[in-house]
């Protein structure tokens, strides 16, 4: 009934508060720390894509596209994230300019929780992929997402996902064959980095990729959110323009 | 009269007294001990779902309880091999001050008068606290257990719940859905969360009773029945809503279904035919 908190590492406070159970075996200690809060201090409603340049679109995700944009524009196309405050999908939910946490628990799996829209991410450790039919017969807004570190990167697959979300603010579309690549490391001591590939040859013609950085702010507690009300303030993330 | 008072005092003092005793030691962000502590995330798949199907907060076995069913109208949820009901309460139960007796009278009539009342859950709003533990009918409640802070999400929402550990409240917290929450292990079978900050726009329960800011809520979440089940004791004060210091009890049992998966609630609550009389939370304009 009973756990342990055992600390693995050394020389950071917030160095590898894990959460393991009393008689795992001492291996689990060696897992890398990148749990805390973090919060980035930029925001682009437009993805801005490694290497620059325009979304490699193909015929079918520029009219996908196209209509997107028009209708968020006329109004026809609903923009659920903001309106109804369902998850953001991938990669959208990586632009926030809210905090999030990423807690390295329960055993076996990274928890992700965003306070924009209260979502949740699950990254189930060291676990296959859910089958085809699993991820067809329950698509999710942010997908099935599975994990495991590679050094002191970890690195997340992301597939089965609905067609209900954008990839960006600005409607840029996917497809629910889309997959995600997720590398998120710590590249000092207060910042980490979440690098993303997307697949999706249906709407782009090759793979693309997207990097976003947060800082570490283990001093923000992540706040109640709820649609429609006012929220924190965000005016230290450059690039938010509130209405 | 005053002797009531005198007497509702005293039990406050007790309260008091008792709700210190529940966070002293965690006065300094003390580093976490050896200590085995309750485990309620023995693995990702384990979550708790409340044991009688009902989401009620239940009365204890004495005491000033929370607010249960008119015996006039009397509560018949889903799945009980009768015609449902919505909840009309109970406004005899001595807990409660004129104004909150008032306002449910009201909220009474609604439903009497064909109206669907409010409940949480259903269209999409936090709950608060202690509402929190009986939340949801169906979905589990999930633990992040780390050793500064405690993370109980319920799917259906979802509904997120930081506990920090060890440490005081903060002086004057700003009001907010779920309050401001510290807890501590007792033993290593129960975690003691204590909450103040609570804004005053939740209900206590599913019954409507609404309470103050000054809400201030203990709550005992103790593993009984080899880690199977949940007792779940809750202690709430609040004077300017309540009388007296009252307790409640839930239960929750054990589930292995599978991890947290996404359910949002927003997603599937239209208001048919106009039927609530709260729409779910919704903005007019991009949050950003």
């Amino acid at each position: 009934m009973g756990i342990f908190w055992v600390f693995a590492g050394a020389g950071s406070t917030l160095t590898a508060l894990l959460a393991i159970p009393a008689l795992s075996g001492p291996a689990h200690a060696q897992t890398p720390d990148i749990s805390g809060t973090y919060w980035a201090s930029e925001y682009h409603p437009k993805i801005q894509i490694v290497g620059g340049g325009d979304l490699p679109l193909t015929p079918a995700g520029k009219a996908a596209y196209e209509k997107n944009m028009a209708g968020l524009k006329d109004g026809s196309i609903t923009d659920t994230a903001r309106k109804f405050c369902v998850p953001d999908g991938l990669p959208r939910v990586l632009a926030t300019p809210y905090p999030f946490e990423i807690i390295q628990a329960p055993p076996g799996q990274v928890t992700i929780i965003h306070e924009l829209n209260h979502q949740v991410r699950v990254v189930a450790m060291g676990k296959p992929m859910p089958t085809v039919r699993e991820l067809t017969t329950f698509p999710f807004y942010n997908g099935h997402s599975v994990g495991h570190f590679e050094g002191d990167t970890l690195v997340i697959h992301t597939a089965g996902f609905n067609e209900k979300t954008f990839i960006d603010a600005t409607g840029a579309p996917h497809t629910d064959e889309m997959t995600t690549l997720e590398r998120i490391r710590r590249i000092n001591p207060t910042q980490i980095e979440d690098v993303i590939t997307i697949h999706d040859p249906q709407y782009y013609s090759r793979d693309w990729q997207a990097r976003f950085v947060y800082n570490l702010r283990n001093d923000v507690r992540l706040e109640d959110y709820v649609c429609g009300e006012p929220h924190r303030d965000l005016s230290s993330v450059a690039g938010v323009r509130r209405p | 009269m005053g002797s009531m008072f005198i007497a509702t005092n005293a039990i406050r003092a007790s309260l008091v007294v008792t709700l210190s005793a529940a966070t002293a030691g965690a006065g300094l962000a003390a580093p976490p001990n050896q200590s085995p502590i309750p485990n309620f995330a023995p693995n990702s798949h384990t979550s708790w779902a409340l044991d009688q199907t009902i989401d009620d907060l239940l009365p204890p076995s004495s005491g000033p309880g929370p607010i249960t069913f008119d015996p006039a109208h009397p509560y018949i949820p889903n799945f009980r091999g009768a015609q449902p009901t919505y909840r009309v309460a109970d406004l005899t139960n001595p807990i409660l001050q004129p104004w909150v007796r008032e306002r449910m009278r009201h909220a009474n009539d609604e439903v009497l008068a064909g109206k669907v009342p409010f409940r949480a859950r259903e269209r999409c709003w936090p709950i608060g606290v202690p509402g929190f533990v009986i939340y949801s009918l169906i979905e589990g409640f999930y633990f992040l257990q780390t050793p500064h802070k405690v993370t109980i999400i319920n799917p259906g929402g979802p509904e997120v719940r930081q506990i920090l550990m060890n440490v005081p409240h903060s002086a004057d917290p700003k009001p907010s859905w779920y309050g401001e929450s510290v807890g501590h292990y007792e033993g290593d079978d129960t975690l003691v969360i204590d909450t103040i900050g609570i804004t005053d726009k939740t209900f206590v329960d599913n019954y409507r009773t609404p309470h103050t800011t000054k809400l201030h809520v203990v709550e005992r979440l103790k593993l009984i029945e080899d880690g199977s089940r949940v007792q779940i004791s809750v202690m709430v004060d609040d004077p300017g809503a309540f009388t007296i210091p009252w307790s409640a009890t839930q239960r929750w049992r054990r589930m292995d279904r599978g991890p947290l998966s996404e359910a949002p609630c927003n997603e599937n609550n239209a208001n048919y035919f106009q039927k609530y009389g709260v729409p779910t939370p919704t903005a007019d304009r991009p949050d950003f």
